[in-house]
């Protein structure tokens, strides 16, 4: 602690953190506190703090969205595994292949990160549809996947960088093709790569909305930001249920964010530094 | 370089190409289409010219919308930055509860817009909500403002809701920033009798440039893509008053079914967001990079 910050100011800063931190906290702290309101505590007290704790709204939550909890699993899962392969492939060729037109299709295809699905949704409704994709799983699948490349070949071409050309000329003289490098060199070293990129990927479309409101129709089939959504969108359903619904989506990214805490920041670091 | 090598890395490039053609193929479908009257039968509507174009300048919902959207875009990008350098400086500072803070600031980033948007609109629930509440807890009660239901309030929840999201992100990069200012600086400038204040106005935040594009590279990506927050928490209301570009866009086009107007709103936000990006990513990709 540096010994010129008067008394006064340090006061000052403890009430500047103190509010910070309930800032932070406050918004999830009240849809916890919400959450675990029996109806009858709902109607009599909606704002103060909850005196009998309980599960019942998770339940009834539970069966409006676990159907669409399922579906945002199936189409995840898959979209995140696939990105997260071809990213490292593309990002592996930015960072260590040199041919003509690399820096400009490398500029076109990161550009592509800024372009907004809200911008194309309308051409990009029409050709979900036209090539029997729309509402499917499969097309979701598709969809985060073309949306994820520009982030994915970023993210690996960032990390590649980091290792080393040398490594890589001296297995070319040792004789090793381009994709025996790749395989033998750079994959053995990607595995913190493929952790970070996977956390990224799978938060991202596991959080999607606008894309999963717009591709898919009806219950069935909708994924569970989607669901939510509509409990959320909705007066005639009851906040306590409203924020059990939130809480059960958000809790599994929440779970692997603190878990896995050390390669979020990375992740988070190895985005943001673009340029090296 | 042989022709070989050329062959496997197209192939390893497969799904950047596929990625390319596609988005970039539907900024051109998207173009097309914004000059056609369309009702959204079939791929494409009938040809009208600049038509769609020209109603921009009539569309006075178009219009505040459009202003909006601009404010949205400030009031986030100041408020997650100045945030963000703050809170990096009292991490930095060592200060009591720093710790805490490191906990906790980076949950909002890893959830959805969906459940923040359930999270913010009973913050700012007029009646039961919790700032209300916690005001009239503490006798302020004469503070409780109407947030989102007020045409002059209801943007600005929007961003704060997104600055929650996001400060913590700012914050992580500004504090890595802030920790790779050589520590000479700081000796030299204490040994002439530096007060806390005067290094950071003088040394820690002049050296923060490339933290500051780093984190509005990112920040710019996700409230270019602004819809689910704004779509459920406030509609975009009251009114017009916290309706952006892709909401409008949305409603045009789904719910009143002008493809071709919509498809024109689609470019204009493809401008808005390719001006923003370009300059900032030209720099750090092809500036620094070669």
């Amino acid at each position: 602690m540096n010994r010129d910050i008067f008394p006064i100011k340090r006061i000052l800063i403890a009430i500047f953190v103190i509010s910070l931190i309930a800032f932070y906290l406050l918004p999830i702290a009240g849809m916890v506190n919400m959450a675990l309101k029996p109806m009858e505590e709902l109607q009599t007290s909606p704002s103060s703090i909850v005196k009998n704790p309980g599960l019942a709204s998770f339940g009834v939550a539970w069966d409006k969205i676990g159907n669409n909890f399922v579906n945002s699993l199936q189409f995840t899962i898959p979209a995140t595994i696939i990105s997260v392969i071809l990213g490292s492939m593309a990002g592996y060729v930015f960072s260590k292949i040199r041919f003509r037109g690399a820096g400009i299709l490398f500029f076109v295809a990161v550009l592509a990160l800024y372009i907004p699905p809200t911008s194309i949704i309308i051409p990009l409704t029409k050709f979900m549809s036209s090539i029997g994709l729309f509402n499917t799983t499969l097309g979701l699948v598709f969809v985060h996947v073309i949306f994820g490349m520009p982030i994915t070949t970023l993210l690996f071409r960032n990390y590649y960088a980091n290792i080393p050309d040398d490594l890589v000329e001296s297995a070319k003289i040792a004789g090793c093709g381009t994709f025996d490098i790749y395989r033998r060199i750079l994959l053995p070293l990607s595995v913190p790569g493929f952790v970070v990129v996977a956390i990224f990927q799978f938060t991202n479309i596991w959080n999607e909305y606008f894309i999963g409101v717009t591709l898919t129709m009806g219950e069935a089939s909708q994924p569970v930001t989607v669901a939510v959504a509509n409990l959320v969108g909705t007066t005639f359903v009851p906040w306590n249920i409203q924020m059990a619904g939130a809480l059960i989506m958000a809790i599994p990214v929440i779970v692997v964010y603190i878990v896995l805490m050390k390669w979020v920041i990375r992740g988070l670091l190895a985005g943001a530094v673009t340029g090296q | 370089m042989q022709k070989r090598p050329i062959i496997l890395a197209s192939f390893l490039l497969f799904g950047s190409f596929l990625s390319i053609i596609l988005i970039y193929g539907m900024v051109g479908w998207d173009v097309a289409a914004s000059f056609t009257k369309w009702t959204g039968k079939g791929l494409i509507g009938e040809f009208i010219g600049f038509g769609n174009y020209a109603r921009w300048f009539t569309d006075g919902a178009l219009n505040e919308v459009f202003w909006n959207t601009l404010k949205l875009l400030v009031i986030f990008l100041g408020g997650t930055v100045l945030i963000g350098l703050v809170c990096a400086s009292l991490l930095n500072l060592g200060i009591k509860g720093g710790g805490a803070l490191r906990m906790i600031y980076l949950i909002p980033l890893s959830i959805s817009f969906v459940v923040s948007a359930a999270a913010w609109a009973w913050m700012f629930q007029p009646q039961h909500g919790i700032i209300n509440s916690l005001l009239r807890g503490v006798n302020l009660g004469f503070l409780a403002q109407p947030w989102t239901a007020s045409t002059s309030q209801s943007l600005i929840c929007v961003a704060i809701a997104y600055i929650w999201q996001f400060s913590g992100f700012a914050t992580l990069i500004y504090y890595t920033g802030l920790r790779s200012v050589p520590q000479e600086l700081i000796e030299s400038a204490e040994i002439s009798g530096a007060s806390t204040f005067q290094k950071y106005r003088h040394i820690y935040w002049p050296m923060q440039g490339t933290a500051t594009i780093s984190v509005l590279m990112v920040l710019l990506i996700y409230i270019l893509r602004v819809f689910a927050l704004p779509w459920l928490l406030t509609g975009g209301g009251p009114g017009f008053s916290s309706e952006v570009l892709p909401l409008y866009l949305y409603r045009v086009t789904f719910h009143r079914l002008y493809f071709g107007y919509g498809a024109s709103i689609g470019v204009l936000i493809f401008i808005i967001s390719i001006a923003l990006a370009l300059p900032i990513l030209y720099r750090t990709l092809v500036r620094r990079g070669s």
